[in-house]
């Protein structure tokens, strides 16, 4: 008897470990079930609402394109959807959140001091996260991250086309660059003036104007009218679109006539509305190419279903980055045959040939950024649509 | 950095002007500050998420289905109706705050109170984004018409002069009712002592009712003036006016009226005389070094909080 309760004993001992290394290996290996989970962090409230509701929307698309396609690897793609408000706090609650309920990989988020934090948490945890609106340089220069990439462009390169376009397109001799002191704003300013640095030395053109004004004001009369006196050619404004209704009208209305030129976050249906269709007609605006202007046969896909579900395709560019970031994950994810960040990470950066998102090819450097990121100057025509202006 | 050489005195004016127009904005808003510190001792943080709620409330009276009707009014007609009714609700929201969430607390003490009030602007400001949205609203071209015309040299719009006046107009309203009429010396006995005030016969409930009326009233069509002059609100924009017309309450002395209204206007200024003549980017680190300066050397503020002398 004693030996027999011994040996049920041990029976029971080998069984409770046996289930604890099951439950460890379940763990561990994170994606159990049916579905292949990927986050998305996106600003579903607070000040970019708009921007996070169509990022959701665009990804919702993505996976379902994807999903009607066979899925990822025989699962079906089930989105994960985590608020940071737009706000770095909660980023790293999101980014938690996401941690927690054990996402495959991250895509997001929209503002760069906001995806930040969130970076450092997935890199920490060893996913993958992957931004879609997030473009300061300092994201992949400043520090090496093995888990982080961006299907978006850099500040640098925008602030770059910005110059080139100013002055030798445009011939302006007066230039005036204003911000709004957010990381974003201050980035594209920066590397604008740094852009215009050859020209200003050759002496083709001057910066007469650098200067900040504050975001969620309302009155920007004072600036304009001290931008006036400057006589710029040509204005360059890197903030948000909020700030940039705002200001063109009061500096038509101040009597501030030159060409208008917004950074990519300054112009979308919003900015019409809020500057009114007579002032905002004619504005420029520097930025990556809207999915209206992109061609791909994944475009042609993605943009009948999102007019299918949602009835106006995004206004903005970023929403549609969202969307590639799940097809460059998901892709990476099928070259890596398995859902371990360390191959999904190295996919990403080497083996990504063939792989095809909205917006084209989704090939990445060492750092983590994009290659071969398009630019083109839109304009607002007469009747309040972006259309492309040139280059 | 004043007065660069080259420099016009008319971009000078200019400046002045529109620094008083973003001024009378703060004074309004300021008076409801002041007024209900007066009586209560409260900052009622609430008060700039209810002047965010009037220009909403302005612009759907002004857009859709009811604008129609208050188009139908002509433009000033228009207006003036729209803006009664703002007055009118965002009064009525103003009565109803200090009912749910101030006077159930006032005998558990100021801080159970400021609390109440930061929780109110927070309640306030959210259920304005779940009712309009969180995008920006823009109020319609179509509703103010844009006519600019320049006044001895200076660029001014029609709007930007209506709204001066009638900004003025209003403080001196407030102005001569609580200094001159029965009813504002019955807000001021209170404001001085409100027990001593009780006992002379005053009915405080009154007052109360009076500055939460008054004040949030003056700062819904405040909202409404601000949405239709700068035409775009959002619903946050509550936070920033809010802080910097309780910076202009400071300023002027907390409690005085007259107070709140210099320091409304005095703030625009400055603000638009150092955005205009030194740096955007600086602006609003001066703007708060003046109100700590003024805070050390005049505690009391520009023109004080009226005091009662005890014997």
């Amino acid at each position: 008897m004693r030996m027999t309760t011994k040996k049920a004993g041990l029976v029971l001992g080998i069984c409770c470990v046996a289930l604890f290394l099951a439950l460890l290996a379940g763990c561990g290996g994170g994606q159990s079930g049916k579905t292949v989970k990927i986050a998305l962090q996106a600003p579903i409230t607070g000040d970019y609402a708009y921007e996070g509701q169509m990022a959701k929307q665009s990804v919702e698309v993505a996976a379902e394109l994807i999903n009607k396609a066979g899925g990822l690897l025989g699962k079906q793609v089930e989105i994960l959807i985590v608020d940071d408000a737009s706000n770095p706090k909660d980023s790293a609650l999101a980014a938690q959140k996401a941690v927690s309920q054990k996402a495959a990989a991250v895509i997001g988020s929209y503002g760069s001091s906001v995806t930040e934090p969130a970076a450092d948490i997935y890199e920490k945890n060893k996913i993958v996260s992957v931004g879609y609106g997030c473009t300061a340089v300092r994201l992949t220069m400043d520090r090496e991250r093995k888990y982080f990439f961006r299907t978006c462009g850099r500040d640098d390169a925008q602030g770059l086309f910005f110059g080139k376009y100013a002055v030798e397109t445009m011939g302006a001799k007066r230039i005036a660059i204003m911000h709004d002191n957010s990381t974003f704003a201050k980035g594209v300013a920066d590397e604008a003036m740094k852009a215009l640095e050859p020209y200003v030395a050759q002496g083709k053109t001057e910066v007469v104007y650098f200067d900040a004004v504050t975001p969620k004001e309302k009155d920007f009369s004072a600036a304009v009218t001290k931008l006036r006196e400057t006589k710029p050619d040509v204005w360059y404004f890197t903030g948000y679109y909020p700030e940039a209704g705002l200001l063109i009208r009061q500096a038509r209305d101040a009597g501030l006539d030159c060409p208008f030129i917004g950074g990519n976050a300054a112009i979308n249906d919003d900015f019409v509305k809020i500057a009114g269709l007579d002032v905002a007609a004619g504005a420029l605006m520097t930025q990556e190419p809207l999915v209206t202007d992109v061609t791909t046969d994944i475009a042609s896909q993605f943009k009948a279903l999102y007019a299918e579900k949602f009835k106006e395709l995004p206004s903005s560019p970023w929403p549609v980055y969202a969307a590639d970031a799940l097809y460059a994950i998901a892709g990476a994810i099928d070259k890596a045959g398995k859902l371990d960040s360390d191959a999904i990470a190295e996919a990403m950066r080497g083996r990504m040939e063939g792989v095809q998102g909205v917006t084209g090819a989704l090939l990445f450097t060492d750092r983590g950024d994009r290659r071969d990121v398009p630019y083109k100057m839109y304009k607002v025509d007469p009747e309040g649509k972006l259309v492309v202006a040139g280059l | 950095m004043f007065f660069d050489k080259g420099r016009k005195v008319s971009t000078f004016i200019e400046q002045l002007v529109n620094g008083l127009t973003v001024g009378s904005f703060y004074a309004l808003v300021a008076l409801g500050y002041s007024m209900v510190y007066g009586v209560m001792k409260l900052i009622n943080f609430a008060h700039g998420d209810l002047f965010a709620l009037g220009a909403y409330l302005g612009y759907s009276l002004l857009t859709g289905a009811t604008g129609k009707i208050t188009a139908s009014m002509g433009l000033w007609g228009g207006m003036a109706f729209t803006a009664f009714l703002v007055a009118l609700s965002v009064a009525l929201a103003g009565v109803l705050v200090e009912r749910i969430a101030y006077r159930p607390v006032y005998p558990s003490g100021r801080l159970s109170l400021v609390v109440s009030a930061l929780g109110m602007a927070i309640f306030i400001q959210n259920a304005v984004m779940a009712i309009w949205g969180s995008r920006p609203r823009a109020f319609p071209a179509s509703v103010v018409p844009s006519l600019r015309f320049s006044l001895f040299g200076i660029p001014v719009t029609l709007l930007q002069v209506t709204i001066l006046g009638i900004s003025f107009a209003l403080m001196l309203a407030i102005w001569l009712i609580v200094e001159k009429s029965s009813f504002g010396a019955a807000v001021r006995a209170a404001a001085l002592d409100r027990e001593t005030a009780t006992l002379l016969g005053i009915d405080v409930r009154k007052v109360i009712f009076f500055v939460f009326a008054l004040g949030p009233g003056l700062g819904g069509v405040a909202g409404l003036m601000n949405g239709l002059y700068y035409r775009a609100i959002s619903f946050n924009m509550g936070w920033n006016y809010g802080l910097k017309a309780f910076t202009a309450t400071i300023l002027g002395g907390i409690g005085n009226i007259p107070g709140a209204m210099l320091g409304g206007l005095i703030l625009g200024v400055v603000e638009s005389l150092l955005a205009g003549y030194v740096s955007g980017a600086w602006k609003d680190v001066f703007v708060f070094i003046l109100l700590i300066a003024i805070l050390i050397f005049r505690p009391r503020g520009l023109l004080g909080e009226k005091t009662a002398e005890k014997v």
